[in-house]
């Protein structure tokens, strides 16, 4: 089987010891990070991503893979002992793990969530190295016009799959976008929105535009809504055991949370989150006594945990195939990936297989170490749970600093940080949901030489979209998303889905 | 006279208004090109088109339903991180990443009310430290130590 042959490369070059570390690195900062409560994985890696800078672009994004799991699972280690969610994804955990939590069952529950973690990240595994290759063969067909469909398709997805108001995410999209496009005019060669600043003419840099949206807007709103001080619930290391009913209970439930997400993840537009909203719902539905639901229920840790892990492994797919981003946070690795000169694409497959394969295999290991790591470890994240936060957020506004001078020591950046914190704190005030905006920043530029390219192929006539087949069919999915938002009935299947509080 | 029903979708709306304005106004002396072959102007200026036409439904529809109010703007929070902030970026290279991490520690921490400023001086002096032993040791950033050098 060449999926074997691959895979056997991948662990060849994941599996230096230096390679291990960083993903042991990566996998313990993640949940370091990711445990602090209000802390979901977007800051978490904003947070981290300076400290991969240097490394070389293997254990680089080996050690951002291990952040975003960490971060992920450090999160739900967080609902389930004090109920606070970190994050969106975590949400479902908080409502059945903490109230398994509260009748004693905590480490039960986090060993269910770690187990179930565990099997979805395997399969996930499989799930990438199995559709890996064919789709970056489908990738090769690939062009301009198809490009550009593709990416509507993925932003329209987003948007829709994104909670909130529908509107609001357009629009942070189409801002994202318009910033993406400061700098250079790639043809040529004039500069846009630079209002004459040099440190402008490439680009806004990634780097203080998601610390400053993420990162410090993130503290602000602690500082202006200070966590309220509950006081973790307790767990012994004799508790981790689920009891043998609990077990019977967990497995189908974390299978079909599986299967779900690895789908979820795949899709444009979804992920962790969409995936873990859909399992808990898809768990209630088929429960045999859904009265349990609310009240501490097993299949909801063990779904949604496993849902959202799949659902985070085979996110990777469509950039590592397509290079396309299908959500924020694969906007950020993409971000990530470009800093270190990688462009994601069909390409990576094929030129630096061993980047590929040896980044799926670390996700295989990065699992493994959460499970061997966390359980064992879950005396000290609780302990961290009782730093105050006026220890914290100075730490944290310290590095987000540090950061962005180890990339550029232009003071430069230190004011395009503190504008886009402004910026994200006004967005805050508004109720907008910064998240689709990073999207919209790395599918810029993508999509503007995508569309000017269709056009001069086309000589100018948009009916380039509709007479390729593979646009055409993308175009026509996203003609149907957008009917979907407009058709009140789903919409209403929508609001309720996102609010399962 | 018209009653704004739903401040904080009103000023999203007249944000976004803003931001697609001031893309058109800035891009002006750009290009647009023909659908044929674009010029630099033309996908801005069709975001920012795009922009507006949220822009003015956001803000329209929350003269009519209901919605949220704004919430406080507290001041002295982001005031401080940002001082704090730019007080490390443009003093690092005059004296040193010990001296400029301490200052921003301790303008950070007056971001909050109440400040034990000896605990403070305490815990800036060990995070100062451990940056240094991470940053500069262990990672070996290229970042000046002190002021002379």
């Amino acid at each position: 089987m060449e999926v074997f042959d691959h895979l056997a490369t991948g662990f060849m070059a994941a599996a230096s010891l230096q390679n291990l570390m960083f993903c042991l690195i990566g996998v313990v900062l993640g949940t370091l990070i990711g445990v602090l409560p209000g802390i979901g994985p977007i800051p978490a890696l904003a947070i981290l991503l300076p400290i991969t800078f240097g490394l070389d672009p293997l254990s680089s994004l080996i050690m951002l893979a291990g952040i975003y799991y960490g971060a992920q699972y450090g999160g739900s280690t967080t609902s389930i002992l004090v109920n606070m969610p970190g994050e969106a994804s975590s949400v479902v955990t908080c409502i059945e793990g903490h109230q398994m939590a509260k009748k004693g069952r905590a480490g039960s529950a986090l060993a269910i969530a770690a187990l179930g973690s565990f099997f979805a990240g395997c399969v996930g595994t499989i799930f990438i190295a199995a559709f890996g290759p064919p789709l970056s063969a489908i990738a090769q067909q690939f062009n301009s016009p198809d490009y550009f469909a593709l990416m509507v398709l993925g932003l329209v997805m987003a948007v829709v799959l994104a909670h909130g108001s529908v509107l609001k995410a357009v629009a942070m999209v189409l801002i994202g976008l318009l910033l993406g496009l400061v700098g250079t005019d790639i043809n040529t060669g004039l500069t846009r929105y630079t209002f004459g600043i040099s440190g402008l003419w490439e680009g806004i840099d990634f780097l203080p535009l998601v610390l400053g949206l993420f990162g410090i807007v993130e503290v602000l709103r602690n500082l202006e809504n200070p966590p309220s001080e509950r006081s973790p619930i307790s767990t012994r290391m004799r508790d981790l055991w689920p009891t043998k009913q609990e077990f019977r209970e967990a497995w189908p439930a974390a299978l079909r949370g599986t299967g779900l997400g690895s789908i979820l993840g795949i899709l444009p537009g979804g992920g962790a989150v969409l995936a873990s909203f859909a399992s808990y719902t898809l768990e209630k539905k088929i429960s045999r006594n859904p009265e349990k639901f609310g009240k501490g229920a097993v299949e909801g840790v063990a779904g949604p945990e496993s849902a959202n892990n799949a659902a985070a492994q085979t996110s990777f797919i469509p950039l590592l195939t397509l290079g396309i981003p299908s959500n924020p946070i694969m906007a950020i690795m993409m971000g990530a990936m470009i800093i270190q000169g990688i462009q994601p694409g069909a390409a990576v497959m094929t030129a630096r297989p061993d980047l590929f394969w040896g980044m799926v295999a670390s996700m295989w290991i990065g699992n493994l170490m959460l499970v061997v790591i966390n359980l064992p470890m879950l005396g000290i994240w609780v302990k961290l749970l009782s730093v105050p936060y006026r220890f914290l957020y100075p730490a944290i506004l310290l590095f987000c600093t540090i950061g962005v001078y180890s990339t550029s020591t232009e003071p430069f950046m230190m004011v395009l940080m503190i504008i886009f914190t402004v910026f994200g704190y006004i967005l805050l005030k508004f109720g907008c949901e910064p998240a689709p905006l990073v999207l919209g920043f790395i599918l810029g530029p993508l999509m503007e030489e995508n569309l000017r390219r269709s056009m001069v192929i086309s000589r100018g006539d948009p009916m380039i979209f509709v007479d390729r087949p593979i646009s055409a069919v993308l175009l026509l999915a996203t003609l149907g998303m957008i009917a979907l938002i407009i058709f009140p009935q789903f919409r209403k299947t929508r609001e309720v889905a996102f609010q399962e509080e | 006279m018209l009653k704004v029903k739903s401040p904080q979708n009103f000023g999203a709306g007249v944000l976004f208004l803003l931001i697609g304005a001031a893309g058109i106004f800035f891009g002006r002396e750009l290009d647009f090109g023909s659908t044929r072959n674009m010029g630099p102007g033309y996908f801005p200026t069709v975001i920012c088109g795009l922009i507006i036409l949220i822009g003015a439904v956001v803000a329209f529809k929350a003269l009519s339903v209901e919605g949220p109010e704004m919430e406080r703007i507290h001041i002295r929070p982001i005031l401080m991180l940002m001082l704090a902030v730019a007080a490390f970026g443009f003093l690092i290279s005059q004296v040193g990443v010990v001296i400029s991490s301490i200052l921003l520690v301790i303008l950070a921490a007056y971001a909050r009310r109440d400040v034990n400023i000896l605990e403070t001086i305490i815990f800036a002096l060990a995070v100062s430290a451990f940056v240094v032993v991470i940053f500069v040791f262990a990672l070996g950033q290229p970042m000046p130590i002190w002021w002379n050098n």
